[in-house]
């Protein structure tokens, strides 16, 4: 599935004196079975751009289009199904006795058979790996198993698109690892997944393009090379190694990634 | 995240009322409410509405602050208008519609009391929208210290109502965030009888109230780890001053209720 945003601008509490301009005409693509990775600093408009992309905002001008279809013109439940949004500290929003029920409740709401619904339930919380928990109270996990299992909730949906708003924040390293194999896995299935973060390190580990925002608009589009080399106040940790080598090296190329900018030392030392 | 006000909230812009002691502001409106339970004809609550609005123009609040502000009550104002006006046969028939008559007194009665309902909202609104909640509650718990002696609690009565001032905004934010993750997974919440509404609400409602404890649990942390054992020895960051143009104020006060009840 393809999802297109085409000058995308919101402004919240319009025709008061409280009015904020949050995005200011975004225009952004993201194709099937890509990693869209969204940064940006607080308040340049992440959040809100996430909503814009199953509708829970609607654009105060420009649109936002699913296969080529304006959403607007979409019925919503529909459109919440293709397009999986996870908010920010989604395990906030878990409510129901067991996980199993918690994760249930988008499959039960989308009006699946009680069958299928058990069949989607158990495959969201294996691609999160935690199978295991489904028994048990939601309210009674670790913060890890939490964020999973509230994850594990939207992909019950088997979204086309997976929207991740900061899905990292506040994780151990096991977790957040589990969470980027998912993310990989998810492409592989030629699913699509924007991932809104403003961990530029994690962002360069997944993403088969990075867009930047600032002050709600895109300040930078392209591959992770294009954009984290062109803009060096947003090179993650590899990009800044990598850099300053150049200056010395330049055929150390421009990775980007861990393991290609320790394959790159690699050759350079033994030469 | 949008920013969203509620009603009733602080508005803060400069002006004569919002610079007053808060205590004078209490007091004040604690006579203006006073003096509406005593107001006993209609023409007494237009000249209520009168100097209400007098006060707003003061404040330099937008006035469309004030004309939102009874929304949340309007059901109560337009019910106890149309039953009065309904039921309440005195002076003569108006107009009717075949067993539905609507009388002349009961009309008037109807209108009084819809009034009167509207004008509590906007006094305690224009003491709310001109005063920040930590000085109204530093100012309530300066009026009701006497109680102290009676061993009243003020100051954790006024710090109970200072949290839960301060928290009405983050719980709606929460509430919310949380109605759009629920909505992002199919939630609906405006379809169907009364029942399946209700029922809808408890994956709102479930999370907000786990939130508010979590939430208490942390503040009280929070408060204890800066060394806050209750009010006994504690000082202020800003002592509050009554001074001439608080008396001021507060006698115009009394003089225009006392004038609104002899009337």
């Amino acid at each position: 599935m393809r999802l297109e945003l085409e000058e995308v601008a919101h402004a919240y509490s319009r025709g008061t004196p409280f009015e904020v301009a949050a995005l200011r005409g975004v225009s952004l693509v993201v194709e099937a079975g890509e990693v869209l990775g969204v940064c940006g600093g607080t308040g340049s408009g992440k959040s809100t751009l996430a909503q814009h992309m199953n509708r829970l905002l609607s654009p105060t001008s420009g649109r936002v289009l699913v296969d080529g279809v304006d959403a607007a013109s979409l019925e919503k439940t529909r459109l919440r199904q293709k397009v999986g949004l996870v908010f920010q500290f989604p395990e906030q929003a878990l409510f129901a006795p067991t996980v199993e029920e918690d994760v249930a409740f988008a499959p039960r709401r989308l009006g699946l058979v009680e069958e299928e619904t058990r069949e989607m339930v158990r495959e969201a919380l294996t691609a999160v790996g935690v199978s295991q928990l489904a028994g048990r109270s939601p309210h009674t996990l670790s913060g890890g198993e939490k964020r999973r299992v509230a994850v594990a909730g939207v992909l019950a949906m088997d979204p086309e698109v997976l929207v991740l708003d900061e899905p990292a924040a506040g994780l151990d390293p096991a977790t957040r690892e589990s969470l980027l194999a998912l993310i990989r896995n998810l492409r592989e299935t030629r699913k699509s997944v924007v991932l809104i973060s403003h961990d530029l390190d994690e962002v360069a580990e997944v993403a088969d393009r990075v867009c930047i925002l600032e002050r709600g608009a895109v300040k930078a589009t392209g591959t992770p090379a294009e954009v984290f080399y062109g803009h060096p106040e947003y090179a993650p940790a590899m990009v800044k190694v990598a850099s300053s080598l150049r200056e010395s090296y330049q055929d150390v190329g421009r990775p980007v990634r861990y393991a290609d900018t320790v394959r790159a030392l690699r050759e350079l030392l033994e030469r | 995240m949008g920013a969203s006000r509620s009603l009733g909230q602080f508005y803060p812009v400069d002006s004569p009322l919002h610079a007053l002691d808060p205590r004078a502001k209490i007091l004040a409106v604690a006579l203006l409410v006073l003096g509406l339970f005593f107001v006993k004809e209609i023409e007494g609550l237009i000249l209520m509405a009168v100097v209400l609005l007098a006060g707003v123009a003061v404040s330099r609040v937008p006035i469309g602050v004030f004309f939102k502000l009874p929304g949340p009550v309007l059901f109560i104002v337009v019910f106890t208008a149309l039953f009065q006006a309904l039921f309440s046969h005195q002076g003569e028939v108006l107009f009717g519609w075949g067993p539905l008559e609507v009388y002349g007194g009961g009309l008037r009665v109807g209108v009084f009391l819809a009034l009167r309902i509207v004008l509590l909202v906007w006094a305690a609104g224009l003491l709310t929208a001109t005063t920040g909640p930590v000085a109204l509650a530093d100012g309530l718990e300066d009026l009701l210290s006497p109680l102290k002696k009676i061993r009243f609690p003020a100051h954790e009565a006024a710090m109970m109502m200072t949290i839960a001032l301060r928290f009405i905004p983050t719980l709606q934010e929460e509430a919310s965030r949380i109605t759009r993750a629920q909505a992002a997974r199919g939630a609906g919440f405006d379809e169907g009888g009364p029942i399946r509404r209700a029922r809808s609400l408890l994956p709102i409602l479930l999370p907000l109230v786990i939130g508010a404890f979590r939430r208490a649990d942390e503040l009280a942390d929070a408060m204890e780890s800066r060394g806050y054992r209750g009010g006994v020895g504690r000082t202020r960051y800003r002592e509050l001053r009554f001074g001439l143009k608080d008396a001021l104020a507060l006698a115009v006060t009394v003089i225009v209720v006392a004038i609104l009840i002899s009337l």
